[in-house]
């Protein structure tokens, strides 16, 4: 390993800011150029700066949680170029192509699909409760394997380069990701079936009839499939049970319950 | 109340640039920010409540690629703030007024949309001047260029912040009255709806075949555990 | 053939595709007809390693891809179909792949080309390419995930031409 940890550290701190300047144009490209520049310093002498930050300043966008795993191998990549030369197998613009968009449904399918609401289902269920460590509940869970993803396969892509492949095409993480997406989905079945047994039970009502809040659940789920926005269905939501509030106060009210 | 309003804008900020800009830790979703601008405020259990009803709507939303979900975030962060420095001020700090502030905020919050749309399109001038400095070879130059994208969005975020705040101050005082009383007949149902929404819009649209079947199966039992233990 | 969404977009399989599109129109099978990464076994491998194994998955060159759309094999499938650029989407056409509806996702900037939307950039054979599919009688909008709104692609051209 010819980078030292400084070195390293440095661009993966840098990493953490990847998507500050992100555009339409070119996404994150100029983000990861700018993780680089301390690794690409430390590399090439001088007067080869600027025509290797040319090379990096194109288009590139993959998940923040995978970037890293970019980088390491980028970094490798460009290490071994900076002493053989330019005639390697695989060109390091290429091989960004073609890591960028896979990664990228990745880790959208894995962390933004399938953990976050996992996350967030388990987090709230604590909240409901109204205990107010909930928010660190999800920040925990959540953060755990991101960051064990961004340190770790750093790493593993400085020292594997272009065979930090392997890790993806050997772990089937996007079978994981609907994993998680199912475990997510029962989890939620139990958030949704502790909030309406609360509210029965807090009105003193019998909980078998909250069964009946799946055929408006049903519903609404149809209705985003067929893609109505949520504001819609808030708002639909939102009337019916207002005016049906105060018709309801008004008739009880007239049969003097 | 300005101070309220003060603080609730540094969380906004901080928050906000979490969301895409820096970090993505996820400070940022709204059952982490809005406690936190509750905690901030002396409120924590109205942000909470806040948190749970934001948190779900828009989580099937997500930031993929060049598509910008709706800012959830300053949703949160804003109704928080609303119905905390609205709740002193109005000597009304109750489960109806936390629900008509976020009401309000929620349709206002669209503009969250356009801001950080165009703070996006924004920072592709920055790719011009980078452009001309990596030609020159300012490498300094070309990474202040990288963090100044910083700037724009926390524009964006801190003008959602604004507008959601500053139209709530505007609309909520004037309907309170008026609403306050018809509010608090639905003021559960709505408090309950609002993340059975949420979960609703995510069984629609996740990527999981059986979506609806592992959900009512997992509801049906959870509720019948509940009633078996109860009875 | 039962093809439920065809789409442009330069990213081909990627999140938007897989976490939006996928589940909106209910797809099991994907087939991405590009004749570059129908050639790179590396690129190819990759592109099926982020696709869930539930899923189908057929990488080939345009001319192949139209062959095995129009065979039978892939009749018990709800097909989504990606393409690259415009130009591979108008061989396929004449190929005699006819579908009617074409997505436009993701068309990346790059030199001369010019700006449409957020999203959506051309070149004058891109324009071109997609006008002839028009005339052809494929109606083409502009729409990166579901939750957007649909635009005719048409809308975006307006005041932008000159752009070049």
């Amino acid at each position: 390993m010819s980078l030292g940890w400084r070195t390293r550290l440095h661009v993966w701190c840098r990493l953490l800011l990847l998507q500050a300047s992100w555009n339409y144009q070119r996404m994150q490209g100029l983000g990861f150029l700018f993780a680089l520049i301390p690794g690409l310093r430390k590399i090439y002498p001088e007067e080869k700066w600027r025509d290797v930050a040319m090379r990096h300043a194109g288009y590139f966008n993959t998940h923040p949680y995978l970037a890293p795993l970019v980088a390491g191998a980028v970094l490798k990549l460009e290490e071994e170029r900076a002493v053989n030369g330019e005639d390697r197998s695989i060109d390091i613009d290429d091989f960004k192509e073609i890591v960028a968009a896979p990664y990228a449904a990745i880790g959208d399918a894995l962390f933004w699909g399938g953990l976050r609401p996992l996350a967030a289902g388990i987090a709230l269920l604590v909240a409901v409760k109204g205990i107010i460590w909930a928010p660190l509940i999800f920040l925990v869970l959540f953060n755990f394997l991101p960051f064990w993803f961004r340190i770790v396969f750093f790493e593993y892509g400085y020292r594997q380069g272009i065979g930090s492949v392997d890790f993806i095409q050997q772990h089937n993480l996007p079978d994981w990701a609907i994993r998680t997406k199912e475990a997510a989905v029962v989890i939620l079945g139990g958030l949704c079936a502790f909030l309406v047994f609360s509210h029965l039970d807090d009105h003193q009502l019998p909980s078998w009839p909250g069964l009946l809040t799946l055929v408006p659940m049903i519903l609404l789920g149809w209705g985003a499939r067929r893609g109505m926005s949520t504001l819609l269905l808030i708002f639909i939501t939102c009337t019916m049970i207002f005016v049906a509030g105060i018709f309801w106060a008004d008739v009880a009210i007239f049969l003097k319950l | 109340m300005a101070l309220e309003l003060f603080i609730g804008g540094m969380v906004a900020l901080v928050c906000g640039l979490d969301r895409v800009a820096i970090l993505q830790i996820l400070i940022s979703r709204p059952i982490v920010a809005a406690p936190l601008a509750g905690l901030l405020l002396g409120e924590p259990l109205i942000g909470l409540q806040i948190g749970v009803m934001v948190e779900l709507l828009w989580l099937a939303r997500l930031p993929v690629g060049a598509s910008v979900p709706p800012d959830d975030t300053q949703v949160a962060i804003a109704a928080t703030v609303l119905s905390i420095a609205l709740g002193r001020q109005l000597d009304a700090l109750t489960v109806e007024l936390m629900l008509l502030c976020l009401l309000i905020a929620l349709p206002i919050g669209k503009v969250g949309q356009y801001f950080e749309h165009r703070a996006r399109n924004y920072n592709s001038i920055l790719l011009i001047q980078t452009d001309r400095a990596l030609q020159n070879g300012l490498f300094g130059q070309v990474q202040l260029l990288h963090l100044r994208g910083l700037l724009s969005f926390a524009a964006s975020s801190l003008l959602t912040y604004l507008t959601i705040v500053l139209c709530g101050l505007l609309l909520i005082p004037p309907v309170w009255p008026r609403l306050q009383i018809s509010l608090s007949y639905s003021a559960g149902l709505l408090q309950l709806a609002l993340p059975l929404i949420g979960v609703a819009v995510i069984l629609g649209t996740i990527n999981v075949s059986r979506s609806i079947t592992l959900f009512c199966a997992s509801f049906g039992m959870a509720l019948l555990l509940m009633w078996l233990v109860q009875s | 053939m039962n093809l439920v969404l065809t789409r442009i977009d330069n990213r081909l399989i990627h999140g938007q595709v897989l976490e939006s599109w996928v589940p909106h129109v209910q797809a099991n099978c994907i087939v991405v007809a590009n004749d570059v990464l129908a050639a790179n076994p590396l690129k190819k491998l990759m592109m099926k390693a982020s696709v869930p194994s539930r899923m189908r998955v057929e990488i080939a060159t345009v001319a192949d891809a139209v062959q095995l759309l129009l065979t039978s094999t892939l009749d018990s499938y709800r097909v989504l179909l990606l393409f690259g650029t415009p130009a591979d989407a108008l061989q396929a056409y004449r190929l005699g792949l006819n579908y009617q509806q074409l997505n436009l996702g993701n068309l990346h900037a790059d030199a001369g080309k010019a700006r449409f939307s957020c999203t959506v950039f051309l070149a004058l054979k891109d324009l071109d390419d997609l006008k002839s599919l028009e005339e052809a009688g494929v109606s083409i909008t502009a729409r990166c995930i579901p939750a957007d709104t649909e635009r005719s692609w048409r809308q975006l051209i307006p005041g932008r031409r000159e752009a070049d």
